[in-house]
């Protein structure tokens, strides 16, 4: 395989050129730019697969992958920052719609004021919207993830977001080596999910649904993108024997017999590793995947450890709440606290409380949660 | 620890620093090393000062943040003055700065805080760009004469390899630009202090 001097922007458009899109519409933001600028060049020369196409905004980008996708195109966008903020609406829509688009995320502060620093906020804020999302630590990681995506975005219909740090990774030259396109094909399939509309019989989708429906919608979403783990792992098995290289959700460094351990995700992770050498009974945790959040994979890792200390690293800050890696880490650790039983009932889709149901909830202890400390339940089993 | 060499360039929006690291990074890699090369920039803009940073190592694992200890720092502009030009260069390092040359001192070098302990390498790499009509807008384009330089002051890349390099990523006057970056491999010089003279002495 020829290893090539690349940037992240170019490990990440030259994923999508070998995948073989469809369909990519972006806009150009920095520091994803040179994304969509690779992308249109080689559209312009003919070696992109699929169309290219140039709209007015980052809200049209994405609803134009939606209305492709929704016709069974593989459709890819990319975006950073007040782009994907001003997608936002379209990131709901795409995910409850069941679309398996896929977006490269760039990340950027979102301003006032302006600023063009990787803080992960842009990304992280979306984090409630349903999309997959997997955080890269290198430009090999950038291209190999963004051919994982497709196949693992399509196998669940759900979108994914592939993040990578503005600058550390999107403009840092560093050896990537790029596959030959026999065995790219041999890993991508053309996508095979069934197109949701015939452009040629237009129809109108997604209707008004009562809160019901939509609540049942709400929980088969969720527990879909619990299965994001298991087929990943299927995903990275037929990869790592095709390009000997595997990914896990959640990956651990120097944890046994740690005392201190470092959380992290993203491309901090290799300054972190670079340390630790020099780091007494220091071991580390990036997390890859943080949607879904690999919760028990940190369990596990972390058990691994005599860690008396966890250092949070967030890129990011949720005023008024703290760090979102440290917030998500903690909620994951209470399971093996020895706290309350934190009963969780979801009336997601905006369902109504009834007395009857909350009654239940609360006179029907549950029988037995298997040691669980964080139990869910479904408005929609309760009535 | 890991053995990693690493380096701060200077420059200004529009001089192709961004573009120096990446030539710099590629001709290393072409050594047989790890080489990573970035850069921050606000708002693209020309004038603005931009840094950009490249790490040279055996192994693939390198830290992805800031230089902020390097062995290196290159100027490819003589108007960047002031004390954040040598900061963190480590002690026994390397200044490699585009100047002109004189036995006088510069205005470049007489910006430069006293008691620094690294040693000064200089090239005139701005009239190697004239004499080859190299330029970028207004500004002589001084990117691959400059990583010429840079490689043999460090050692850790050919001239074959800078060569290779440049092929790989300057499209624009690539015969001029080959042998402008020899002329910065072979000219660059050592500049030693003797009072407020400096002499320059050939590597």
């Amino acid at each position: 395989m020829p290893v090539e001097m690349i940037t992240g922007n170019r490990a990440a458009a030259l994923a999508v050129q070998q995948a073989g899109v469809d369909l990519v519409s972006a806009y150009p933001i920095t520091p994803q730019t040179a994304i969509v600028e690779d992308i249109a060049d080689f559209w312009a020369r003919g070696e992109l697969g699929g169309e290219f196409v140039s709209v007015e905004s980052e809200y049209a980008a994405l609803s134009y992958c939606c209305g492709a996708s929704a016709a069974g195109a593989r459709t890819f966008t990319a975006t950073s920052s007040h782009g994907l903020a001003f997608m936002h609406e379209m990131t709901h829509w795409i995910a409850g719609a069941r679309l398996p688009v896929v977006m490269a995320v760039v990340n950027r502060a979102l301003g006032a004021p302006w600023c063009l620093d990787p803080d992960q906020g842009d990304s992280l804020s979306q984090r409630d919207t349903g999309w997959i999302q997997l955080y890269c630590a290198s430009a090999q990681e950038i291209f190999d993830t963004i051919l994982q995506a497709f196949p693992l975005s399509e196998s669940l219909l759900l979108p994914c977001m592939v993040v990578l740090d503005g600058f550390y990774l999107s403009h840092t030259y560093e050896a990537v080596e790029l596959p030959e396109p026999e065995q790219v094909k041999r890993f991508v399939e053309p996508p095979r999910f069934a197109a949701q509309v015939d452009p040629l019989q237009p129809a109108n989708m997604h209707g008004l649904a009562s809160g019901e429906e939509v609540s049942r919608l709400v929980r088969e979403r969720h527990r879909d993108l619990q299965r994001v783990p298991a087929v990943l792992k299927e995903i990275n098995e037929r990869f790592a024997a095709i390009f000997g290289r595997r990914y896990a959700p959640a990956e651990g460094k120097a944890l046994e017999g740690a005392e201190t351990v470092v959380v992290t995700a993203g491309s901090i992770y290799e300054t972190v590793v670079s340390a630790l050498p020099g780091l007494d009974k220091t071991g580390m945790i990036r997390i890859k995947v943080f949607r879904p959040f690999p919760a028990e994979e940190l369990r596990s890792l972390l058990k691994k450890s005599e860690a008396r200390r966890i250092i949070v690293i967030d890129r990011n800050c949720s005023p008024g709440a703290g760090g979102i890696l440290a917030q998500e880490l903690k909620s994951a650790l209470y399971n093996d606290g020895s706290g309350p039983l934190v009963q969780n009932l979801l009336l997601a889709g905006g369902i109504d409380l009834s007395p009857q149901m909350l009654r239940q909830l609360v006179m029907e202890a549950p029988a037995d949660c298997s040691g669980d400390l964080i139990m869910e339940q479904w408005g929609v089993d309760l009535r | 620890m890991l053995e990693m060499t690493e380096f701060r360039f200077h420059g200004r929006g529009g001089q192709g620093i961004v573009l120096a690291a990446a030539v710099f990074a590629e001709a290393i890699f072409r050594e047989g090393l790890y080489a990573r090369a970035f850069s921050l920039f606000g708002a693209e803009r020309r004038g603005a000062p931009v840094t950009a940073f490249v790490r040279a190592g055996q192994e693939r694992l390198m830290p992805r943040c800031r230089v902020y200890r390097p062995d290196y720092v290159m100027v490819i502009d003589p108007t960047m003055t002031g004390t954040a030009i040598p900061a963190g260069l480590k002690e026994g390092g390397v200044l490699l700065v585009n100047d002109r040359e004189s036995e006088e001192e510069t205005p470049f070098l007489s910006s430069l805080p006293p008691g620094g302990s690294y040693r000064i390498y200089r090239v005139d790499a701005s009239a190697i760009a004239w004499k080859h009509h190299l330029t970028i807008g207004s500004f002589p384009a001084v990117n691959a004469i400059m990583v010429g330089a840079l490689a043999r002051v460090s050692g850790l890349a050919s001239l074959e390899s800078v060569r290779a390099a440049v092929e790989k990523r300057i499209t624009a006057r690539l015969e001029d630009n080959l042998q402008a970056a020899a002329e910065g491999y072979r000219q660059v010089k050592e500049v030693t202090a003797v009072g407020r003279n400096f002499q320059a002495r050939s590597l």
